[in-house]
């Protein structure tokens, strides 16, 4: 799978729409599996690159949480403290190449933000098919 | 050390040191692996990357068990030693001595780690190689002894348990005999 220039742009205005649509999300980053940063789109405070390693990190071992346990493929790892949320998915049909992890604030809807983030998955994965 | 107790060890070194070798060739439990199909440069050397931990286990018997752990190789990836830094007994540094930049690697790894290798009982094993040249000896001695660091270091072939167990056998002699790690005498052990 060779992503392009196009594809990349697209990818942003994915992560662009999700920022616009959904209130509370304050940053979304795509990121490879081995943790290198793709195209990331915030709100306020730049997304570091080490979020990049930490959401292939997080993707990682939920899939292996989930083969010890046999509890079939991992739809998304969150994680959830007092001050926000982090949520991390792998990307449909990109073959594992690429995650999606987006931060929502404490008070954002997590229904919501699940909600917009796979639809963000699903154009992201269209934008590189 | 008693039965009922287990012991962390953690595995660092570069890409493709042999770190995650190790681990499934000591543990007694079917090893929890990490990897992922390398997306950059990495790909041409290696096909797999860790980018979380690796994990087994190993029984001693009845002086209990040891827990290891090996880390990423990319220093990206070095919050993921602040996860597992509690309650470690030692750290074994891997280089890939059949590589033309087995002391990059070795350099890079000790910049990242630097503050864990100095708190903590150390062994350097260079994998991959039988007979590393001489340089690559005195250049992994001279890496440390620029660093004030004192660690042992040895020939282990990351496939074959029972040398790996010679590591352990180091650490261990380094621990009962309270070797300091911080000790900036510049000297490293040739084995």
């Amino acid at each position: 799978m060779a992503l392009t220039e196009a594809s990349r742009e697209a990818c942003a205005t994915a992560l662009d729409t999700l920022l616009a649509r959904c209130d509370g999300v304050t940053a979304a980053m795509l990121a490879f599996r081995d943790g290198r940063p793709y195209v990331d789109r915030v709100r306020k405070a730049p997304m570091q690159g080490k979020f990049a390693a930490m959401s292939s990190s997080l993707v990682a071992l939920g899939q292996s949480i989930l083969r010890e346990v046999q509890g079939g493929t991992l739809d998304h790892v969150l994680v959830e403290g007092n001050g926000g949320k982090f949520v991390v998915a792998s990307i449909p049909g990109s073959g594992g190449l690429l995650v999606i992890a987006v931060l929502a604030n404490h008070d954002a809807r997590l229904g919501l933000v699940l909600g917009h983030a796979k639809t963000c998955a699903l154009a992201v994965s269209a934008a590189i098919a | 050390m008693s039965g009922s107790e287990s012991y962390k060890l953690l595995f660092i070194g570069e890409p493709g040191a042999g770190k995650t070798t190790c681990i499934e060739s000591l543990s007694d439990i079917a090893p929890l692996v990490t990897d992922v199909r390398c997306t950059d440069e990495l790909a041409r050397l290696k096909e797999n990357t860790t980018v979380a931990f690796d994990y087994g286990e190993l029984s001693l018997g009845d002086q209990g068990r040891l827990l290891l752990y090996g880390l990423p190789g990319q220093s990206r990836f070095r919050f993921m030693f602040d996860v597992v830094r509690e309650n470690l007994l030692g750290v074994i540094v891997l280089v890939d001595a059949a590589s033309s930049l087995a002391l990059d690697g070795l350099r890079e790894t000790l910049d990242a780690y630097e503050s864990a290798i100095r708190e903590l009982p150390c062994v350097v094993a260079l994998n991959k190689n039988g007979k590393p040249p001489s340089a690559l000896l005195e250049g992994c001695e001279a890496l440390l002894r620029e660093r004030g660091m004192v660690a042992p270091i040895l020939v282990a072939d990351a496939r074959r348990r029972e040398e790996l167990v010679r590591m352990f056998d180091l650490l261990f002699m380094m621990i009962e005999n309270g070797v300091d790690p911080k000790t900036p005498t510049g000297e490293a052990t040739w084995h």
